[in-house]
């Protein structure tokens, strides 16, 4: 039992990751071809996946209405959503527009999907400015060039900052576009750069974990 | 689309904007309709997508008699054996084959992209050095100081102490110049965000929609107020019924 349910699965990451990884270093039509297919099945097993999480989620609602739980009826929302994509994008064929017309689709996506989750992330906005000023509090040098940066990346986005520059620092010659080209270009890379390099080891360090089986906590409990 | 139906979609869309913006106000039953109705559109959008790519992937080539297809969708509909806990190991099977794909893929594009290239970009410019005007060399020595803070700053294998701790305290600022860059972009990407569903409430706000943006508006504003009002004279009761 313990064959197949663990020495098979771990042997599937390394002959399946050792493969992967080979191809890139092997200039040749057949890892090229290998490549291509692993990419084929990876986005028939996530489109699985997918459904795994899709189930889960219906379940979970669908437990919540039959038990009358707190809330319950909100749970309902969760599948009109969800009718009021799939039904449209059955009927269009999962196409968005025909020819210059909106489909069903389209429509569902325009006057449903989008106005939600185009709202759902603007809310953030407000949060993220009630957080910024509570973060903003200048306590220390680092928080204070952290603030400027900040500052320039806003105000060097909107006509005001423009107006602002031209007043004080207009003798100096540069515009403010140009101080945030400068600072996205150069300090700001510095420091993502370092971020990168060291995101890469790590993930090259877990990545050989899992593929030799150092790491084989996802496999979950027997 | 007849007109009737693009004035629906207006109200409906002016209408789940303003129950997500009301939870500015406070939580209440509009937001958390919108809220589901976001999940739910989600999945069915994505639902949507993955459909297409089942059908495009397995569906076509076993009609064409493209049998290795078969071996993905198993691996796959393993997955789904995580809700019958006797034979939920062979949901393993699927996600070793991502794991084992997902790290082999991880590896070269790991070195090259964030690795190979962070440290060939850092290097490059100094290739051309004759080439330099001062501000370029001045740009490409700034950059290069600030990798190599960032990089001691994030070496913990020597202790951070004398010239160690102030060359990795010069990495910290050239970290908050990169924090607060990106958090001013995220900042204006939200922002922008904004801006768009404010101009779809105005639009929606003209006649040809109805006027749906103010009727809706107003109807929300009299729901908090009636709302306010009632569950301020229920908690009244209360308090003189204890």
């Amino acid at each position: 039992m313990k064959l197949i349910k663990k020495t098979i699965p771990l042997a599937i990451v390394f002959v399946f990751g050792i493969l992967t990884l080979l191809t890139y270093y092997v200039p040749h039509k057949h890892s090229v071809d290998f490549l291509e297919t692993m990419n084929k099945w990876e986005n028939i097993v996530t489109a699985f996946a997918f459904f795994l999480g899709l189930i889960s989620l219906f379940y979970a609602h669908s437990t919540k209405i039959s038990r009358k739980a707190d809330g319950w009826g909100y749970s309902l929302f969760v599948f009109v959503g969800f009718l009021a994509i799939i039904i449209p994008a059955y009927i269009s064929k999962g196409k968005n527009m025909n020819g210059a017309e909106l489909t069903w689709m389209g429509w569902a996506f325009q006057y449903i999907y989008n106005p939600l989750s185009a709202t759902m992330f603007a809310v953030l906005a407000f949060y993220i400015v009630s957080t910024a000023y509570k973060s903003f509090r200048i306590k220390s040098l680092q928080a204070f060039v952290l603030f400027v940066a900040a500052m320039f990346l806003i105000l060097g986005n909107v006509p005001l900052g423009q107006i602002i520059w031209d007043k004080m620092l207009g003798w100096t010659g540069y515009n403010i576009s140009q101080v945030v080209d400068w600072i996205m270009h150069v300090p700001a890379v510095a420091g993502k750069r370092g971020i990168m390099i060291g995101i890469s080891i790590g993930a090259v360090v877990t990545a050989l974990k899992i593929i030799f089986g150092i790491e084989r906590q996802y496999l979950g409990k027997d | 689309m007849s007109h009737t139906v693009l004035i629906a979609g207006a109200w409906i869309s002016a209408g789940l904007t303003i129950f997500l913006f009301s939870f500015l106000y406070k939580d209440n039953p509009f937001f958390k309709i919108a809220e589901h109705l976001y999940l739910g559109a989600g999945m069915g959008w994505w639902c949507q997508i993955y459909f297409g790519v089942l059908q495009e992937k397995v569906w076509t080539p076993l009609t064409h008699h493209e049998w290795l297809v078969l071996l993905p969708a198993l691996l796959g509909l393993s997955l789904i054996t995580q809700f019958i806990p006797k034979i939920s190991w062979l949901s393993r099977y699927g996600f070793t084959f991502l794991m084992g794909y997902g790290s082999g893929l991880a590896i070269p594009a790991g070195l090259a992209t964030d690795f190979i290239n962070q440290i060939g970009g850092t290097i490059q410019p100094f290739a051309n050095l004759a080439g330099m005007t001062a501000f370029t060399l001045f740009n490409s020595v700034l950059m290069a100081v600030g990798v190599i803070c960032v990089l001691i700053y994030f070496f913990f294998s020597l202790e951070h102490k004398g010239a160690i701790k102030k060359v990795s305290n010069v990495g910290i600022y050239f970290l908050m110049i990169y924090f607060g860059a990106a958090f001013g972009n995220t900042v204006m990407a939200r922002f922008s965000l904004l801006y768009g569903r404010f101009d779809s409430l105005y639009t929606f706000s003209g006649k040809q929609y109805l006027y749906a943006t103010q009727v809706i508006l107003i109807a929300m504003v009299t729901y908090f107020i009636l709302h306010g009002f009632l569950t301020r004279n229920k908690a009244d009761q209360d308090e003189e019924a204890a």
